[in-house]
């Protein structure tokens, strides 16, 4: 099944910065954020080659760029649930990736945090010019900000722009469940299930 | 006082105390990061069948040893992808299977050969210069592979998940890692048995990761503390006329139990005011 495939991943793999999708990092491992950042850099350099001072400059700047730099020296698993999700982001980001792609990137952490890493997703979408692929399980969390909107249950079942997608007959149709938009501060919600809030 | 250095045992029992303390200890930190520990002694443990095996036989023990770990390593990540168990339950299965062949092959020699069980404890002193070049090759091997894998053993062991996403046969690189593990139990047979090998496996690498926070200087580390554990232990155990396995393991732990209690990571993580890494989940 690999055959072609495979090698066809292999190619275009250098393009993808992947941050997967987890609960934690490690806290017994003994590395710091800039070194697990520099583990990125890993597929480019081979077994031997060490990172040169571009190498290092693009390290110190994917750090910047999650907001990470004061934390470059503390040991990587001790970091808070939302500093891990930066530093994965960080650690996509120095490959200089053409694509983003980011599973459940917010499924540990807490609402509050939740929203910055999204807004942090969003700013880096637009400065760098990525194509950013986000899977998430909770519509809202993404809703004021995705171009297009793929719904997988097993298979394809929706995929369009926001308007295309995220209205209620869509929605109703893929969930089987009745839905209920709600507006707040101009930002919509969408409401699964027959409970009022 | 390094008179002793004029005997040729001597000799041999130093460099296969350097041989045993660096294979150890440098494959010992995957143990620790990893949880290998139990592979560590059910891998030792195989190797008395293989021991056995080379006496009823009347072959080279160690190179029977060689087969018998190669076989178990083998089996246990046969069954537990086959039989999708837990890789701890697979080792439970073999090991013991392994052992259980040693004590057929030991009923089925004709005269009772007390030397097999001289491979439990091991003898630094007794290592023959036939031993040595064994040891000295596997444990080329060992650290070889682990120095030209350096950087994909670290992606593996911290994260395996990114590091299959980023094209690391990382099933491959684990069994490989197992294989290393087993050379290594062959390399320390002689020197300290198969019950005391454990305690190289972990002693070391567990008390470098008392000090540092450096995945490098844990290699570092524990390479000084396996190396000086190894040949403390045979200084003391010729001076005061002990077991050498036991001297070895005993200057292991002391050492562990020092790094332990002045560990700079049990008082407070200086820069991120973390208590302790080692109560940690």
């Amino acid at each position: 099944m690999l055959g072609a495939a495979g090698h066809e991943i292999a190619r275009v793999r250098r393009y993808i910065g992947y941050v997967p999708q987890r609960r934690t990092l490690d806290p017994q491992f003994p590395i710091t954020v800039r070194d697990a950042v520099v583990m990125g850099l890993y597929p480019m350099l081979g077994s031997f080659r060490q990172p040169t001072a571009d190498d290092r400059r693009r390290v110190e700047a994917a750090l910047g760029a999650v907001g990470l730099l004061d934390s470059a020296d503390h040991v990587a698993g001790h970091l808070s649930g939302g500093q891990q999700q930066r530093l994965l982001i960080a650690r996509a980001l120095v490959q200089e990736p053409r694509i983003l792609l980011l599973d459940e990137p917010t499924s540990a952490v807490d609402v509050a945090t939740r929203s910055s890493i999204v807004e942090l997703v969003r700013q880096l979408h637009a400065e760098r010019g990525l194509t950013t692929l986000y899977v998430t399980h909770d519509v809202n969390e993404v809703m004021p900000c995705v171009d297009k909107v793929l719904y997988i249950n097993r298979t394809v079942r929706a995929f369009g722009s926001c308007a295309q997608v995220l209205n209620r007959e869509t929605l109703e149709s893929l969930y089987g469940s009745h839905v209920v938009f709600a507006e707040d501060g101009g930002r919509r919600y969408v409401i699964v299930g027959d409970s009022h809030v | 006082m390094f008179d002793f250095l004029q005997y040729g045992f001597m000799q041999r029992a130093l460099l296969s105390s350097v041989i045993v303390g660096t294979t150890c200890s440098f494959i010992g930190v995957f143990v620790v990061l990893r949880g290998m520990a139990f592979a560590g002694s059910g891998l030792a443990h195989a190797a008395f069948g293989g021991v056995a095996l080379g006496f009823l036989l009347a072959i080279n023990p160690l190179f029977a040893a060689v087969l018998f770990c190669l076989g178990t390593a083998g089996l246990i990540q046969v069954a537990s992808r086959k039989a999708q168990l837990r890789m701890d339950a697979a080792i439970g299965v073999f090991f013991v299977f392994a052992m259980a062949l040693g004590v057929l092959f030991i009923g089925l020699m004709r005269r009772y050969d007390a030397r097999v069980y001289g491979y439990l404890f091991g003898n630094v002193l007794g290592v023959t210069a036939g031993n040595l070049i064994l040891m000295a090759a596997l444990g080329l091997v060992v650290v070889g592979v682990i120095a030209l894998l350096y950087r994909q053993f670290k992606f593996l062991t911290f994260d395996e998940e990114m590091a299959e996403a980023s094209g690391l046969p990382t099933g491959a690189l684990a069994a490989l890692l197992l294989v290393l593990l087993a050379l290594t139990v062959v390399v320390s047979l002689k020197a300290v048995g198969i019950i005391l090998v454990e305690a190289l496996l972990v002693t070391p690498a567990a008390t470098a990761y008392q000090l540092t926070n450096r995945y490098g200087m844990m290699f570092v580390l524990s390479w000084v503390t396996g190396v000086v554990s190894a040949v403390l232990g045979l200084v003391v155990s010729y001076t005061l006329g002990i077991p050498s396995g036991a001297a070895i393991v005993i200057v292991a732990t002391v050492l562990f139990a020092l790094a332990m209690l002045f560990s700079p990571k049990r008082r407070k993580c200086k820069v991120c005011g973390h208590k302790s890494s080692m109560d940690m989940g």
